[in-house]
């Protein structure tokens, strides 16, 4: 037993160093958005929070249009998010568990799609959203986004090696059709899969900026990373305890949905024991 | 292009779900597979509408002189004849290969220690995978405060570090070897936590049986990790390994936030000797401070090609693993 | 917790309809520049003074003024709504160091001749408004702001290096590179540690500013291996040789902290800096002074408006463009957004004359008025910044990781053949 102890304790003393690695720059974040910009560039920096916080976010309200902005990133996200979980988890199943004429063929078209460099799009975009009357509208971010080669490609490899055979076999044995399979087989399997796969796709959503930066054209219309990029001045005078206000603000739904998607992720624990 | 020589091994997976099916199933016509077509045409049909024609564009442009506002000019071959002679496009490539090398196999190795580690500890869950997430979603405005001032030669807290140590102070950003060394610091920082929530993922579908039948076998926990863990998670493995390929050689925000202030003409230099320039930010140099759009849509192709070339390496190494 | 399919099922539907109905409801603007109600002004933080720009919201009263302040990379998406041809701004600013590839493109922007500009011409500096003017006589940028370069000196510091300290005699006794690297060398005999030069680039950008020309001529010849290049190019060496330039990188921690201990008592830099010295080295305060440059006038940044062609009503747009920009507004520009004025009559106004504490009660504008009216006319190309790059990216080699400046020049000149070669520049 002592042992045991032992190892748990090596476990948890690298677990916190590693914590506390991560957690410095966010840290940091904190600090400097309760900083007003003269301190922060100030030497030796630094290391506590400052009174600076109210001044800052008041500053930032002042500013942009906050929590208009993230209410649109709200919509955008979700919906993606929810669309993503939907349609990736689908062909995902297809892949993963069935054959069928074309397979390879187009699976290998899907990977290469992932691997063209992203940059490449926003001109044509831009002309085809524009001519689709989408242009300004939050259906110009949600529609090119509702399914990605990404998520398919990870539900494929997670169903891979956790929906197995006997369980397809049993199904098909007790007559369930292919979407009574993928409701009722697939995906209580492959909950914590998918509970990362949403994680990932809102903040990556929350996160984006550059395509949104092109087609949200309207001022009053925005998502926050547009809105925030517009605290940025050109000529070094940027206000910094005002950026990282607003940085964090933004955190904060993002940590709530990782919150309960992490659940998410942990919750089958306890199944993956009985079976 | 991609197709040709991944073919047959992307598609003849050996964990084995998918080659009994045929086994058992009747052969039946395309047609009659009518469900499977439609549950995986969406992402095909989006790409049809949304994506087909910007990467067609591309490809068009890649064959033009262009300034992004008035005329193209047909320019034939000779701008990816320009690409292969093209030292900085060459310098490019070796830096974003070098940092991809010492950033990405490192990480995904801590990455699935971590995850072993988060799995098997009883208490803080919850707190450790928060904590672990936090790189990821911190903003780059922070991020590059804080790596530059970590980075930097006087007050750095790398080299405060090398000075403990009875080492010699680097200066970090401005030498050659600095400047990947803190790119690949940075990615490692921002992607290791991401990557053990993957695997910790992965790590949820191995039926406890097998740790406990390994355990009355006797069996430590290294011996456990090669034996159990490693090859049960194969597939999961073989995806952040693409993944991080496909991201890694694309990289483009981490080196242009640590470079940004390194007293260069263009945010997309990639710091003294464009020692951290990757392809993407001479991608970006090119398209849009030098408005040579036509050579910027070539580097691109060139980008492609190189991540193409590299996944089905990766994929082919892992797979050749499983039997 | 936890949530079931359907809970999820639910949530998902109602924010998916929610986002398309707003895409519906948004859909349906007319989709290429104003509507004859809507006048769009794009710019971005920093550009104009805001406040100048909402007085202007409630001056013209005829159309409604929507100014959308542009995040992120300006150009980018403005030459995406070009190219698109959808949603173009009626007015864009286009920052000064963009000028050059936009003037090819005359024809995407209302000449500015033909809305009665030249009356205003001799309220401008007059090297600043040619440089909106494309090569076919076009007008197509009008001047929003300018950055005259000055050499910021620390007095204190040069005291101990008995160097001069009074900003005239600074400007007099430094007036060519020569006796400004002549002095370096005093510094650096005299103060432990301190550079006169923070990087041998700064002597080579601002001396390449100086000229008339940059590295291709009207004519599209290359001669970016001519003297003005190689003065520019020998003088930096120079500096680099002799131990005057620093290794230090400006904004960084290592740069700012030497800049607050006196290590680098001499900033060379555009109108703009002292905003950044105000940031960064707040504890400096009173302890700068500005000089003029040696080696003679420079302009470092500065933008303009234009208006598109999309614009409909194209009269109106200029009248506020020139409303926006007229000396008074450009004075209050300078006091809300340190923009440097290109209107020399503000040179003279109360608000530009005021004495600032960080320059130890200084009236700055003593030095940077002259300077503004005296630049150069220059010709800019459209391929002077990929050479620029060639050029610059070697000499900070040499400066940063010591490579041998021979060779660097050799490099330079190869690369820039290159690259002038590929864009159809004549070698």
């Amino acid at each position: 037993m002592k042992g045991t102890r032992a190892r748990g304790l090596t476990l948890h003393i690298s677990l916190i160093a590693g914590v506390l690695v991560s957690l410095f720059p966010f840290y940091w974040t904190v600090v400097m958005s309760t900083h007003s910009s003269t301190e922060i560039f100030q030497y030796p920096p630094k290391l506590l929070p400052g009174s600076h916080f109210d001044e800052n976010v008041h500053h930032l309200f002042q500013k942009i249009d906050f929590f208009g902005s993230m209410f649109n990133t709200l919509i955008v996200a979700v919906s993606v998010t929810f669309l993503v979980l939907f349609f990736d988890s689908l062909a995902a199943f297809v892949f993963a568990k069935f054959h069928f004429p074309g397979r390879r063929a187009l699976f290998v078209i899907m990977m290469g799609i992932f691997m063209v460099p992203a940059q490449l799009q926003a001109i044509p975009q831009f002309v085809i959203m524009a001519k689709l009357g989408w242009i300004g509208s939050l259906t110009s971010l949600v529609v090119p986004a509702a399914a990605n080669a990404f998520g398919i490609f990870w539900m494929r490899q997670y169903m891979k090696g956790s929906i197995h055979d006997e369980l397809m076999d049993s199904s098909r044995l007790d007559g369930c059709g292919f979407l009574r399979q993928y409701w009722h087989v697939a995906l209580p399997v492959v909950r914590p899969g998918l509970a990362f796969l949403g994680i990932f796709t809102f903040m990556a959503q929350w996160n984006d900026y550059a395509w949104p930066l092109i087609a949200l054209i309207n001022p009053d219309h925005v998502t926050l990373q547009v809105a925030l990029s517009q605290l940025n001045s050109v000529n070094g005078t940027t206000d910094y305890g005002m950026v990282m206000a607003g940085a964090l603000l933004a955190l904060i739904p993002l940590l709530v949905v990782f919150f309960i998607g992490a659940r998410q992720i942990m919750a089958d624990l306890a199944k993956g024991a009985i079976r | 292009m991609t197709g040709v020589g991944a073919a047959p091994t992307l598609g003849a997976p050996a964990d084995d779900g998918v080659r009994s099916v045929p086994a058992r199933a009747k052969p039946r016509s395309v047609l009659g597979h009518w469900r499977l077509y439609l549950a995986i045409s969406p992402f095909y049909l989006l790409f049809l509408c949304f994506g087909l024609i910007p990467v067609g564009f591309s490809l068009y442009l890649s064959f033009h002189r262009w300034d992004g506002l008035g005329s193209m000019e047909y320019a034939g071959l000779s701008q990816y004849r320009y690409l292969l002679s093209d030292g900085q496009f060459w310098n490019s490539l070796t830096n974003t290969l070098i940092i991809w090398a010492i950033a990405t196999l490192p990480m995904l190795f801590i990455a699935l220690v971590t995850a072993v580690m988060l799995n098997s500890a009883v208490r803080f869950k919850n707190f450790y995978r928060f904590a672990y997430f936090l790189p990821n979603v911190t903003s780059v405005v922070a991020v590059a405060i804080i790596f530059t001032s970590i980075f930097s030669t006087n007050f750095g807290l790398a080299n405060a570090v090398l000075q403990g140590l009875g080492l010699d102070q680097v200066a970090w950003l401005n030498t050659d070897w600095g400047i990947k060394i803190s790119i690949a610091v940075l990615m490692t920082w921002q992607w290791t936590g991401y990557n053990a929530l993957i695997f910790l993922t992965g790590l949820q579908t191995i039926p406890s049986e097998l740790y406990e039948a390994a355990r009355v076998d006797g069996a430590g926990p290294v011996q456990t990790f090669f034996r159990i863990t490693v090859p049960m998670m194969r597939p999961i493995i073989l995806f952040t390994l693409v993944v991080s390929t496909v991201t890694g050689l694309q990289s483009f925000t981490e080196p242009q936030v640590l470079l940004a202030n390194t007293n260069n003409t263009s945010t997309f230099a990639g710091g003294p000797g464009n020692s951290g320039q990757t392809m993407v930010l001479y991608f970006f140099q090119q398209s849009f401070d030098n408005n040579d759009f036509g050579y910027g849509a070539a580097i691109a192709w060139g980008i492609f090609l190189v991540v193409a070339i590299f996944s089905i390496v990766n994929w082919r190494l892992v797979q050749r693993g499983e039997k | 917790m936890h949530l079931s399919r359907r809970a999820l099922l639910y949530a998902g539907l109602a924010t998916t309809a929610t986002a398309a109905l707003g895409g519906t409801t948004a859909g349906c603007s007319v989709p290429n520049g104003s509507t004859g109600r809507n006048m769009t002004l794009w710019y971005w933080t920093g550009g104009l003074s805001d406040k100048v720009v909402a007085d202007a919201k409630k001056r013209f009263t005829d159309i409604s003024l929507k100014p959308a302040q542009i995040g992120g990379y300006f150009k980018s998406k403005l030459l995406t709504t070009m190219t698109g041809r959808a949603y173009v701004p009626d007015i864009t600013g286009l920052k000064g160091e963009d000028m050059a590839s936009y003037l090819p493109n005359a024809e995407q922007f209302i000449d500015l001749r033909t809305l009665g500009a030249e009356k205003l011409k001799d309220q401008y500096l007059p090297w600043k408004w040619a440089e909106g003017i494309a090569p076919d006589g076009s007008m197509i940028g009008f001047p929003i702001d300018t950055g005259p370069v000055a050499h910021y000196f620390m007095p204190e510091v040069f005291d101990r290096a008995g160097l001069p300290t009074d900003p005239a005699d600074v400007g007099k006794e430094m007036d060519t590179w020569e006796k400004y690297l002549a002095a370096g060398e005093r510094l650096k005999k005299k103060v432990r540690g301190a550079h006169m030069v923070i990087d041998a680039l700064t002597i080579y950008q601002y001396m390449i500013a100086q000229g008339t020309q940059r590295y291709v001529d009207e004519e599209r010849r290359f001669i970016g291996d001519h003297e003005h290049v190689r003065r520019a190019w020998n003088m930096a060496i120079d500096a680099y040789e002799r131990g005057l330039c620093s290794r230090y990188q400006s904004g960084t921690p290592d740069g700012n902290a030497a800049i607050e201990n006196g290590l680098l008592p001499s900033q060379i830099g555009a109108s703009w800096v002292a905003g950044d010295l105000k940031l960064t080295v707040p504890k400096t305060k009173g302890k700068w002074r500005v000089a003029a440059l040696p080696g003679g006038p420079a302009n470092n940044g500065g933008s303009f408006l234009a208006i598109t062609k999309s614009c409909r009503q194209p009269e109106l747009a200029f009248e506020i463009v020139t409303w926006l920009l007229n000396a008074d507004n450009q004075t209050r520009g300078f006091t809300d957004a340190t923009l440097f004025p290109s209107t020399p009559a503000s040179y003279q106004q109360e608000a530009m004359r005021a004495p600032d504490p960080f320059f130890g009660g200084q009236a700055t504008i003593d030095v940077f008025g002259p300077t503004a009216e005296k630049i150069p006319i220059a010709y800019h190309s459209p391929y002077d910044y990929p050479l620029d790059q060639a050029v610059s990216d070697e000499l900070r080699n040499v400066n940063a990781l010591g490579k041998d400046p021979r060779r660097a020049w050799k490099d330079a000149m190869a690369k820039c053949r290159r690259i002038a070669d590929h864009l159809g520049v004549l070698t």
